[in-house]
C-alpha cells in the first residue's frame, strides 16, 4: 500500500463516519427530546407522544424502553422541575434529555410504564427493528408488526420487502404482510394472501385465516365461496404442517427427558447395576450436585458480579466441581460403610436409606429447608430452531452431554486397563483380587465415579428444575426403574431404557396429558416387565450364586 | 416425631398457664402444618397469628380478656387435623380456630367444627362451593381473584386463554369456573387452550391441562401453549401449586416465550413463595391477590413494622428471622383475628352463635389490604389487587378492584 493510497482510504472513512454520525446525532437528540417527553407526560398525553417516535428511529429509544420495563427509569425532582434519567449502572443515571450524566440520581423516584402504553411501545421497538441489522430480529419485528393487523404498517411491510436479500427474512416478511393483507384489502387480493399463506404454512397466520372462513361461509357475496375453498385448503396445509411439527418436536423432546433420565441413572447404573450395591442414597448425591452449582454460583456472583461476563461461565466450572465433591462424598461412603457390605445387599439398602435421611437433613441445617435459585446463564439461554421443531440450548447441551457420558463410561470400561480391572471385579472379586487387583481400591473408585455421575446429573438438573434437600426423592424411583427396564448390569441397556422411557412418555403427553401419561408409562413398564423380567438385556452369568 | 414434642411442649405451656390465670385469658386455637410439605407456607401463619395476639394483648385484649394461643401441629397429615381439631375444642375447649391451608384439611375439620359447633377462621385461597355455619372464609374466593384476574386480562385485548393447573380441586373447580365465565364474555371454545375434558353426556366436566404435585418436565406443555400463542394476544391462567411452578417458568423462558407476549397470571405464587422461587424467571408475569406487600397504606406499614418488630424480639421456637415478608394469606388470617375480636366485642360474648350472628350482621376492619367487611355467607367483601413480578420477588400494582363481594357458589351462574 501506497502513501497516496493510504491517504484516500483514511480519507474516506473520516468522510464516511462524518456522513453517518452527522444525521444520526440529529436523530438522537431529537429521540431524546421526544422520550423525556414522554416519560414526564401523563397517561393520556403519552398516547399520542409515542406516535412522535416512529420518526425518529434511533438506538436510545431501544435502550430507554426497555430499562422503563425492568424499572432502570427515574424521575428527579429539582425544585418543581421534573426530570428524566436513565440508570446506567450502580449510582450511575444519565438525564435522558441531554445524555449527559447526571449525579444525585440516586434520590429519583422510579417510574413505571402500564402494560398497555408497553404494548404500544413496542410496536415502536419492532418498526424500529424492521431495519436492524441482525436478521432474527428483523424477522420478529416483521411478524409482531404484520399480527398487529393495522392498516398503518402494510405499506411499510410491502416497501421493505423487496430489500431484503436473506431468504428467510423476505419470507417472513411475506407471511407478515400476507396476514396484515388478510384485514386491510380487496377480495382478490385476501384470495391471494391466504393462498400465500397455505403455501407457506405459517402457524401465526392459522387463527387469522379460520377466522376469515368463518366469516366467509356466513357471507353470501360473490367470491366468499371461493375464499372459503381457499381458506379450508390453506388451514389443511398448516395443520398437516403443524403435526409433522409435533411429531418432530415430540421425538425430539422424548430424547431430551431420556437424556434427564440417563444421566440421573447411569451413575446407579454402575453402583447397582455393576457393583451391586442397592444405594437408596443416590439421590442425595443427585442434590449434592444441583447445591455444589449453587455454591459456585454464589462464588462467581461474589467474585464478578450478577451479569459480568465472569459469573456467565460459573456454570462450565459448576459441572467438574460437581463431579467431583459427589464422587468424594461417595468415596466416603464407600470406606465408611459400603465396604462392609458388599455381600450383605440388605443391610446396605437399610443403611444407605439411613445415609440418605442423614444428607438431607444435613443440606436442611446448612442451607434452609426452602429451595435455591439457580439461574441458567446467558450462554444457554434461549431455543435453536431446525425446520421449525425448536429445542431449547440447555436440552440439546443436556442431550449431548448424555451421549459424551455414554461414550465416555463405554470408553473407560472397555478401552482402559483400569476398566479391565473393574469388570474382572465386579464378576468375581475374590478370584480378581488372587490374581492381584487391589480389589478393594477398584471398589472406591467405581463407587466414587457410580456417584459423581449422580452429581453431574444434579448440575444439570438444577438448569431445569428445582434445587432443594428433598430433590433426589423425586429421582430415585425413575433411576430404579430404568435401571431394572434396561436390565441390572447393563450399561448399553441402561440408556437405550431411558432413551426409550423418555420417548414414549413424551409422545404419551399430547394425547393423553402428563397424569394419564405417567400412569400409563408405568403401566407399560409392569407388563414389560412380566414378559421380559430380567430387562431389556439381562444379565448371563455362568457363576453359581446367580 | 419432631410434632408430638412441640405439641406436649405447647399444652404444657398451655396449662401452666391457665391454672395460674385462667380467669383472665381466652384460649384460641391455631391449627398449621408446623412439620412435613406444607410446614413452609403454613409456618408463616402460624407467626403472624402469633404476632397479632401480642398485639392484640399489648391492647388490652379481647373484652378484657388476654389471648392465649394454643398451637397444634397438623403435619401436612388431613386426618390428623380432625384430630387435632377435636383436641382443641374438647379438651382445650378453645373459643375459636385460626388455621388451615390446603382445601382438603378445611374438609377434613369442618364436621368436627359443625358436631361441636366450633368456629374456624380459613385464611387461604380457595375453590368455593362451600358455606358451613361453623367456618369463617377470609380467604379469596374464586370470584375475588381468578375472575377479577380475567377481567384484566380482557381488558388489555387478550383473545386466548389457556387454563393450567396442579392436578386436584382447587385448580380443577377454579378452572371450570373460568371456562364458564370466559364462554360468557364471549371468547369462543377454540380460543380456550389446554384442552376439555367431558362425561358420556358431552357435558364439560374439566377445563384445562393438568400436572401431578411436583411435575418437572413441562417441555410438551410449552410447546402447546407456544403453538396456541402463535397468532399474539394470548394469555395464560396458572393454578399450578407449589414447587413445580420453576420447572415451567424456566421452560416457559427458555422456549423463547416472554411475558411481552404471553403474560402468565398466577394466584399460588405471593411474595411468600418467592423465598424459594427464582423471581427473575418471573418477571413481568402477573399475579392476584387481595394484598400485596407493596401497598403503599398507613395501615399496611403499621403491620408490616410491626411484624418485622415483633420477628426480631419473639423467642418462640422455630420462628425464622431473617428475610421475611408479608404476603395475602397472612394478611387474611391477620384480618380474621381482628373481625373475630370485633364481633366478639360487639356480641360482648365468646359464644359462637352470638360471635357468627355479628359477623353475619357486618363487621369492618381497616386492614393493611383496606378495609374489609364480614358477609352473611360467612364469607368477607375485600379489594383484590392486579401486579407484576418484580426481580425483587416483589409486585408493581397496576389494577386494583374496590370492595369485591365473596361469593363461594360460582359454578353454573355464568351463562351465555
Amino acid at each position: 500500500m501506497n502513501l497516496t493510497d493510504f491517504c484516500n482510504r483514511s480519507l474516506f472513512w473520516v468522510l464516511f463516519i462524518l456522513a453517518l454520525s452527522g444525521p444520526l446525532h440529529a436523530e438522537e437528540t431529537e429521540a431524546r427530546r421526544i422520550l423525556s417527553k414522554l416519560i414526564l407526560a401523563n397517561s393520556e398525553e403519552q398516547q399520542a407522544v409515542t406516535e412522535e417516535l416512529y420518526d425518529h428511529g434511533d438506538q436510545i429509544i431501544k435502550e430507554v424502553i426497555e430499562g422503563w420495563r425492568i424499572g432502570e427509569v427515574s424521575i428527579f425532582d429539582q425544585d418543581g422541575n421534573p426530570i428524566a434519567l436513565l440508570k446506567r449502572g450502580e449510582d450511575s443515571y444519565e438525564e435522558i434529555s441531554s445524555g449527559n450524566s447526571f449525579s444525585g440520581g440516586s434520590e429519583s423516584k422510579i417510574n413505571r410504564t402500564s402494560r398497555k402504553l408497553r404494548k404500544k411501545l413496542r410496536n415502536v421497538v419492532d418498526f424500529l427493528d424492521l431495519s436492524s441489522n441482525d436478521p432474527k430480529e428483523r424477522i420478529d419485528a416483521a411478524m409482531k408488526l404484520g399480527l398487529t393487523q393495522k392498516p398503518d404498517y402494510v405499506e411499510v411491510l410491502q416497501e421493505r420487502i423487496n430489500r431484503q436479500k436473506d431468504p428467510e427474512v423476505k419470507e417472513a416478511f411475506e407471511v407478515a404482510l400476507n396476514i396484515s393483507l388478510l384485514k386491510n384489502s380487496d377480495p382478490s387480493q385476501k384470495l391471494q394472501a391466504v393462498k400465500d399463506l397455505g403455501e407457506s404454512a405459517s402457524f401465526p397466520a392459522r387463527d387469522f385465516i379460520e377466522a376469515l372462513r368463518v366469516e366467509a361461509s356466513e357471507s353470501d357475496d360473490d367470491g366468499a365461496s371461493d375464499l372459503k375453498e381457499a381458506c379450508v385448503v390453506a388451514l389443511e396445509k398448516i395443520d398437516s404442517e403443524q403435526k409433522r411439527v409435533e411429531f418432530y418436536g415430540s421425538l425430539l423432546r422424548g430424547l431430551s427427558t431420556g437424556s434427564v433420565l440417563l444421566l440421573v441413572s447411569y451413575g446407579l447404573a454402575i453402583t447397582f447395576g455393576l457393583m451391586g450395591v442397592i444405594n437408596m442414597a443416590h439421590g442425595e448425591f443427585i442434590a449434592i450436585g444441583g447445591y455444589t452449582a449453587y455454591v459456585v454460583q454464589g462464588i462467581f456472583e461474589g467474585t464478578y458480579g450478577i451479569g459480568s461476563t465472569g459469573y456467565e461461565w460459573y456454570f462450565a466450572f459448576a459441572l467438574p466441581a460437581s463431579f467431583f465433591v459427589a464422587a468424594f462424598f461417595g468415596i466416603l461412603l464407600e470406606r465408611g460403610v459400603i465396604q462392609f457390605l458388599y455381600n450383605r445387599p440388605l443391610e446396605s439398602l437399610l443403611a444407605t436409606w439411613g445415609i440418605s435421611m442423614i444428607i438431607q437433613q444435613v443440606i436442611r441445617l446448612k442451607f434452609g429447608a426452602a429451595n435455591v435459585a439457580v439461574s441458567s446463564p446467558q450462554w444457554l439461554f434461549g431455543s435453536y430452531e431446525f425446520y421449525r421443531v425448536s429445542m431449547s440450548y440447555n436440552r440439546l447441551f443436556l442431550i449431548a452431554f448424555a451421549l459424551f457420558v455414554i461414550i465416555a463410561t463405554w470408553l473407560l470400561l472397555n478401552k482402559t486397563r483400569r476398566g479391565l480391572h473393574i469388570r474382572a471385579t465386579m464378576q468375581n472379586r475374590p478370584m480378581a483380587s488372587s490374581l492381584g487387583i487391589k480389589s478393594s481400591r477398584v471398589n472406591m473408585m467405581t463407587f466414587a465415579y457410580g456417584s459423581g455421575l449422580a452429581g453431574l446429573a444434579g448440575a444439570f438438573l438444577s438448569q431445569i428444575g428445582n434445587v432443594g434437600p428433598s430433590m433426589g426423592q423425586t429421582y430415585i424411583v425413575d433411576s430404579f426403574m430404568v435401571v431394572v427396564v434396561g436390565g441390572v448390569g447393563n450399561l448399553l441397556g441402561a440408556a437405550l431404557s431411558s432413551l426409550g422411557i423418555g420417548v414414549i412418555d413424551q409422545g404419551l403427553q399430547p394425547l393423553l396429558g402428563p397424569v394419564m401419561g405417567k400412569i400409563t408409562v408405568l403401566f407399560a413398564i409392569i407388563l414389560f416387565l412380566q414378559l421380559r423380567p430380567g430387562g431389556l438385556f439381562p444379565a448371563r452369568t455362568r457363576s453359581l450364586d446367580d | 416425631m419432631r410434632f408430638k414434642s412441640s405439641i406436649l411442649a405447647a399444652t404444657a405451656f398451655a396449662t401452666g398457664i391457665s391454672s395460674s390465670m385462667a380467669q383472665d385469658t381466652v384460649k384460641v386455637g391455631v391449627l398449621h402444618s408446623l412439620s412435613g410439605t406444607m410446614a413452609i407456607s403454613e409456618t408463616s401463619l402460624r407467626d403472624v397469628l402469633l404476632y397479632t395476639f401480642d398485639e392484640i394483648n399489648a391492647a388490652g385484649g379481647v373484652l378484657g380478656k388476654k389471648i392465649e394461643p394454643i398451637v397444634v401441629d397438623g403435619a401436612s397429615d388431613w386426618p390428623l387435623f380432625a384430630e387435632k381439631a377435636e383436641e382443641l375444642l374438647v379438651k382445650e375447649k378453645t373459643a375459636v380456630t385460626f388455621g388451615c391451608w390446603t382445601s382438603v384439611s378445611r374438609k377434613s375439620v369442618l364436621p368436627v367444627y359443625e358436631k361441636h359447633n366450633g368456629l374456624l377462621f380459613y385464611p387461604v385461597q380457595y375453590e368455593g362451593e362451600e358455606q358451613s355455619k361453623n367456618i369463617i372464609y377470609t380467604a379469596e374466593a374464586v370470584g375475588q381473584q381468578a375472575i377479577p384476574a380475567v377481567d384484566y386480562l380482557l381488558k388489555e385485548g387478550m383473545t386466548k386463554f389457556y387454563l393450567i393447573g396442579t392436578d386436584y380441586v382447587y385448580p380443577q373447580t377454579t378452572n371450570l369456573v373460568l371456562f364458564e365465565y370466559l364462554l360468557s364474555k364471549g371468547i369462543p371454545v377454540e380460543n380456550i387452550g389446554g384442552g376439555l375434558r367431558k362425561d358420556a353426556a358431552g357435558k364439560v366436566i374439566s377445563a384445562g391441562n393438568y400436572t401431578p404435585f411436583g411435575h418437572s418436565d413441562f417441555q410438551q406443555i410449552v410447546a402447546d401453549i407456544k403453538k396456541f400463542s402463535a397468532s399474539g394476544d394470548a394469555c395464560v391462567v396458572n393454578t399450578i401449586n407449589g414447587d413445580a411452578n420453576v420447572p415451567f417458568f424456566k421452560e416457559f423462558a427458555a422456549s423463547g416465550l416472554s411475558s411481552e407476549d404471553c403474560p402468565v397470571v398466577s394466584f399460588s405464587i405471593s411474595e411468600d413463595e418467592f423465598r424459594a422461587l427464582p423471581a427473575k424467571d418471573l418477571v413481568g408475569h402477573l399475579g392476584c391477590w387481595t394484598y400485596f406487600m407493596s401497598i403503599d397504606s398507613p395501615a399496611n406499614k403499621k403491620f408490616k413494622d410491626g411484624f418485622q418488630a415483633w420477628l426480631k424480639k419473639t423467642d418462640v421456637a422455630g420462628v425464622v428471622k431473617e428475610n421475611r415478608v408479608t404476603c395475602s394469606p397472612m394478611v387474611l388470617s391477620y384480618n380474621g383475628v381482628y373481625l373475630w375480636k370485633a364481633a366478639v366485642e360487639k356480641a360482648g360474648s365468646f359464644d359462637v352463635e352470638k360471635v357468627t350472628a355479628a359477623l353475619e350482621e357486618g363487621i369492618s376492619f381497616d386492614g393493611p389490604g383496606g378495609t374489609v367487611t364480614s358477609q352473611k355467607n360467612h364469607h368477607v367483601t375485600k379489594s383484590v389487587f392486579i401486579g407484576e413480578t418484580l426481580e425483587t420477588g416483589q409486585f408493581d400494582i397496576i389494577e386494583s378492584f374496590k370492595d369485591v363481594f365473596g361469593e363461594p357458589f360460582l359454578k353454573g351462574t355464568f351463562k351465555k
